[in-house]
């Protein structure tokens, strides 16, 4: 069995993938915002489905047809002869669009592919019924497993829908950018996990 | 070529970049332990700073490369909103206490760790959950991430 990577390997691996991953696919790496779409996924098909289907030139002739019949055509000539730059050359802070939600399905799916691959190569793959020795001793032990992660998952789904994002969305991701609603969501979620933790550990 | 052409061929490309990218985290988490609850709580206990320097440095090294190379395009601030500590705690104490936030269960899945399928069983209906009550009762705007 292989040791775990030192704290620096990890640290190139992780810092990598958060800004590669908005490098090449031009979002922010989230995991429990691709969980919350896949989950809605007839909903999210459907989105895709009337974004398509919306011809954007067509509704803008219309626009400037419906202006024209209500203000006379002086304004729409003199707004698409002024010097102000056409639309599509300025910059976007942020992508119209979200990515297919197809798209986070795979990266779910790929995420399971990497981890079982690196199971595999350190030697740690075995298919178990518990969470291992450690969750047994420190948190529960036989049928309260069941329950405490039950529990402890629904508090995690709805824990970081309520805070618009997990430890990828605002640890890595948001705090890379500096955002303070990230900042303080990381120091919040991390705090309260070091408390539950020494809680779990040496009280209960 | 045309537009409808272009636009599937940056639509495929984006998506081998996620499953590409989506991998190799899948992998990372897995090599640098994230998925084994042992470690996990060494880190929130203190008795280890391995993780919590692996995910720190992680953070630098993103903000580094954010800010010489992408500065311009990082988008707007978002804003702190009523949800984030109440919702923050409840991920912390979550996560503590199953080893998994939304990404590690696949991995302790992965790994061969069976029960990790309740946890995300959890975090499916911890979603379903928060939408209803969020619709109903709450109606915050939290946002999300990666979309």
């Amino acid at each position: 069995m292989m040791s775990y990577w030192p704290w620096w390997a990890g640290a190139i691996a992780l810092g990598t993938i958060t800004f590669g991953y908005w490098w090449s696919v031009g979002r922010t790496v989230g995991v429990s915002g691709a969980w919350d779409r896949v989950l809605n996924w007839s909903a999210e098909r459907e989105s895709e489905r009337i974004n398509a289907s919306f011809d954007a030139s067509a509704f803008e002739a219309a626009l400037a047809a419906a202006t024209a019949d209500e203000f006379g055509d002086t304004l729409v000539a003199t707004e698409s002869g002024s010097d102000d730059p056409p639309v599509d050359s300025m910059p976007t802070a942020a992508p119209s669009t979200p990515l297919p939600v197809s798209s986070q399905a795979i990266l779910l799916g790929s995420m399971f592919v990497g981890g079982l691959i690196a199971a595999v190569v350190n030697g740690r793959f075995e298919l178990r019924a518990d969470m291992g020795e450690a969750f047994a001793d420190i948190v529960v032990d036989g049928w309260l497993m069941w329950p405490t992660l039950l529990l402890g998952g629904i508090a995690v789904g709805f824990g970081t829908r309520m805070s618009g994002g997990c430890s990828s969305g605002h640890g890595l991701s948001g705090c890379g950018r500096l955002q303070p609603a990230s900042i303080l969501a990381t120091a919040v979620f991390f705090g309260t996990a070091v408390g539950m933790s020494f809680l779990v550990w040496k009280v209960i | 070529m045309t537009a409808t052409a272009t636009n599937t061929e940056n639509r495929n490309r984006t998506i081998m970049w996620v499953g590409f990218w989506g991998v190799s985290f899948g992998f990372t988490l897995g090599m640098i332990g994230f998925g084994d609850f042992g470690e996990l709580n060494a880190m929130f206990t203190f008795q280890s700073w391995r993780m919590f320097l692996a995910f720190a440095g992680g953070v630098v090294i993103a903000a580094a490369a954010f800010f010489t190379i992408g500065r311009d395009k990082l988008g707007p601030r978002q804003p702190i909103h009523k949800g984030i500590v109440p919702g923050a705690a409840l991920f912390g104490a979550g996560w503590a206490l199953t080893g998994g936030c939304p990404a590690i269960p696949i991995v302790q899945v992965a790994t061969g760790y069976a029960p990790g399928l309740v946890t995300l069983v959890g975090v499916a209906t911890g979603m379903r959950i928060f939408k209803v009550v969020n619709t109903r009762y709450l109606r915050l705007d939290p946002g999300s991430c990666g979309l």
